[in-house]
């Protein structure tokens, strides 16, 4: 995990890439949809089969921001040709790219749900958890806990969100798994509490599987060198 | 450790830079002290005057004869320097710096603040402030803040990062008769802060319930640790200033502390199980609730209300924040059912249906507050009902059709029912150990607003609405399951 963060740092990026912010998390027990990196139209072939169609093709690198504007995001493709033609696209455009993330196509239910870090100068590491997708920044129905989190304060955390009646079993949806919530939160206020060199964290959207919440996105901001060395 | 107590509890006290200018801190400490009450002794310090107010004073704290425990110092910034290396000469080690003209004030204010703070430290001496309103302990009987406000004794203590803003709050408790513990305004915190205090009105037996003013913390996590410590021996009631963007503004350059994000903070308090609440006025009136009747140990509303708008209103607002009113159970539905007139409501809320029978709602209220099936009871009408009467013999008298001899002892009987009725309410949560909120019918400015009954620590307090009164069970609940959950480990 240190050695994923000084590399980045080391390279002077700002941030991690998709595929490395969701391996981060991964790590600190977060779960994430399934995917995988490709380097060439042959390998993003081989990852969609093995992970199986439909799928998802995402440009990949530690400077991309607004993927999704820049057609850098096709959504659920369903044969190896609309793979490779989409693989062309993406690096097509000319982008700087680490290559090509494979994911998994994940249904979902339209329940979306964001998580989060930030850093408070005087509290440090805090954690967010609320209503997630489009609507996040419009309605900020979001609750914040001071890491480290203790499973009390996940549940409270939870709770706290005016729309936690999503959270329950909706639309013929079973009620999310709240064990699994409670450990992704505390896991990413661990994340935050063991490591300086992180200096934010976006998990947007959480969705839901079945009862699962899982990382479709994520964003991990790095501290700029030295900046992270006073938190406690 | 600092020993915080000396502060409180001083046997003898010194005032640097005492005077006769009625206008001068100097002068504003020092009568409140000697006007207040303190029994110990106190010595005004002063270069230019023999005797102050008749009181001998010694040119230097170095000159007093007797032991000192705590010093106000009332000088000017560039003085205290001098007066602090006099404090450890004389072995004082309890400070109450109220001078301004510190970090409050720029740069060189910064400056002189650290090397404060640091002599302080390096000698061993706690500081309150600088630039503080100053202390109370209303069980020592010292009053020792610029404002000569006397609130009357009792558990709730006072943590105010802005002085006006405790000293209102000690005002208002004042004029409602709330007892208040202690006082610190804890001014810009060079040595000791927030979380010194929390602390130690955790740890203080004299003190009930926490009540803070904070508009920004240094040491966030320092913070939050004392409160959570605090916040598991007794309530911890906080309003937090600079909600909006341009309250924090105002609230950086007010006191020099840095203000956090508003969500941080709230997030952060709430966290260690402090109430909180969104003015100044709600601080009172929530604590007094805590410092006055037990926990509800559940959710669960019992209401009997004299009319039925009342009784809908309180539902609803029971209903918005997260309580209950459950159907009334079996016995309790047929011992009303035989007691009440035929077009009674049949349900809770209790609807006596405007029959200001005082021994029919003192039943009503008998069968809520003993039924398994409610945590607290919320009693709308029969407070004040005494003064609905009275006010139509009032008007009789003043049309010459009722006597005004007859009308004072139709006042003193309904005052003495009315007691009565409150002393029997203290009774009720005694016996079963669960709050209940009476709401006044009618209640005029001057009325009792909080009733003590003799030998009990729990006390009635008379609600002007019924949403005020629904607030603070909410908050007392909010707590009670807070410290619940920790303690049992449970949801």
């Amino acid at each position: 995990m240190k050695e994923l963060l000084r590399n980045a740092i080391g390279r002077g990026q700002k941030a991690l890439s998709e595929f490395d912010s969701k391996r981060l998390i991964t790590m600190a027990g977060f779960p994430v949809s399934r995917n995988d990196l490709a380097r060439t139209r042959e390998e993003a072939v081989a990852i969609a089969e093995r992970l199986g169609f439909p799928v998802v093709l995402k440009g990949c690198s530690d400077t991309l921001t607004h993927k999704t504007e820049m057609g850098m995001v096709k959504l659920k493709l369903k044969t190896v040709s609309e793979v490779a033609e989409a693989y062309d696209e993406i690096t097509g455009k000319g982008a700087r790219l680490d290559g090509v993330l494979v994911q998994e196509w994940i249904e979902g239910d339209k329940r979306e749900f964001v998580v989060g870090l930030t850093r408070d100068p005087q509290f440090g590491p805090c954690v967010m958890f609320g209503l997630g997708g489009i609507f996040t920044e419009a309605l900020r129905d979001v609750s914040f806990r001071i890491a480290p989190l203790s499973e009390m304060d996940a549940e409270e955390m939870i709770d706290e969100i005016q729309t936690r009646k999503l959270l329950g079993e909706f639309r013929g949806s079973p009620a999310v798994d709240r064990a699994e919530l409670v450990k992704a939160l505390m896991g990413i206020g661990r994340l935050g509490l063991e490591n300086d060199e992180i200096a934010e964290i976006d998990i947007n959207p959480l969705i839901v599987d079945g009862d699962k919440p899982v990382a479709v996105d994520a964003l991990v901001i790095l501290a700029a060198p030295k900046a992270g060395a006073k938190i406690a | 450790m600092t020993d915080m107590r000396k502060i409180f509890y001083p046997e003898s006290i010194a005032v640097v830079g005492a005077t006769e200018n009625l206008f001068k801190w100097g002068s504003y400490i020092f009568t409140n002290i000697l006007a207040g009450g303190f029994g110990g002794k106190v010595y005004p310090v002063t270069k230019s005057k023999d005797t102050i107010y008749g009181h001998r004073a010694y040119g230097s704290l170095t000159g007093i004869e007797g032991p000192v425990d705590l010093v106000f110092i009332t000088t000017p910034a560039a003085s205290v320097m001098g007066v602090l290396a006099d404090c450890v000469e004389k072995g004082v080690k309890q400070v109450v710096l109220i001078t301004s003209g510190f970090s409050e004030t720029g740069e060189e204010g910064v400056r002189l603040e650290e090397e404060m703070a640091s002599f302080a430290r390096a000698n061993g001496i706690a500081v309150v402030g600088p630039n503080t309103m100053g202390i109370v302990n209303t069980a020592a009987g010292l009053y020792a803040t610029g404002s000569q406000v006397r609130a009357p004794k009792g558990g709730i203590s006072i943590i105010a990062q802005s002085g006006n803003v405790g000293n209102q709050i000690m005002e208002w408790a004042e004029q409602q008769n709330i007892g208040i513990g202690k006082f610190v305004g804890s001014g810009n915190e060079g040595v000791l802060g927030c979380e010194d205090y929390v602390a130690y009105f955790g740890d203080d037996p004299d003190t009930t319930v926490v009540l803070m003013y904070i508009e920004g913390v240094d040491d966030g996590r320092r913070f939050m640790e004392a409160a959570r410590g605090a916040g598991m021996k007794k309530p911890v009631i906080a309003l937090k200033a600079g909600r909006t963007e341009m309250g924090s503004r105002a609230a950086a350059s007010h006191t020099g502390a840095m203000a956090g994000s508003f969500k941080t903070y709230e997030s952060a308090l709430r966290q260690s199980g402090v109430i909180l609440v969104k003015a100044p006025t709600e601080l009172l009136t929530i604590s007094s609730a805590f410092d006055s009747m037990p926990l509800p140990k559940g959710n669960r509303v019992g209401v009997v209300t004299l009319g039925g708008g009342w009784g809908v209103i309180t539902a609803d607002e029971c209903e918005e924040r997260g309580l209950a009113l459950p159907p009334l159970p079996d016995d309790v539905f047929k011992k009303l059912d035989s007691m009440l007139p035929p077009f009674w409501s049949r349900g809770n809320p209790v609807d006596l249906v405007g029959q200001p029978s005082i021994e029919l709602f003192k039943e009503s209220m008998n069968s809520m507050v003993s039924s398994e099936a409610y945590d607290a009871v919320i009693l709308l009408g029969m407070v004040g009902a005494g003064k609905f009467v009275l006010r139509i013999h009032e008007s009789a008298a003043h049309m010459g059709y009722y006597s005004y001899d007859k009308l004072e002892e139709l006042r003193q009987i309904f005052d003495e029912r009315q007691s009565n009725f409150l002393d029997n309410i203290i009774e009720l949560m005694e016996k079963y150990d669960k709050p209940i909120y009476p709401v006044a019918l009618i209640s005029s400015p001057g009325d009792e607003m909080i009733h003590y009954k003799k030998g009990s620590g729990y006390k009635a307090i008379i609600y002007k609405t019924p949403e005020e009164a629904v607030f603070c069970l909410e908050k007392q609940y909010e707590y009670y399951r807070y410290r619940n959950r920790r303690t049992t480990g449970r949801q």
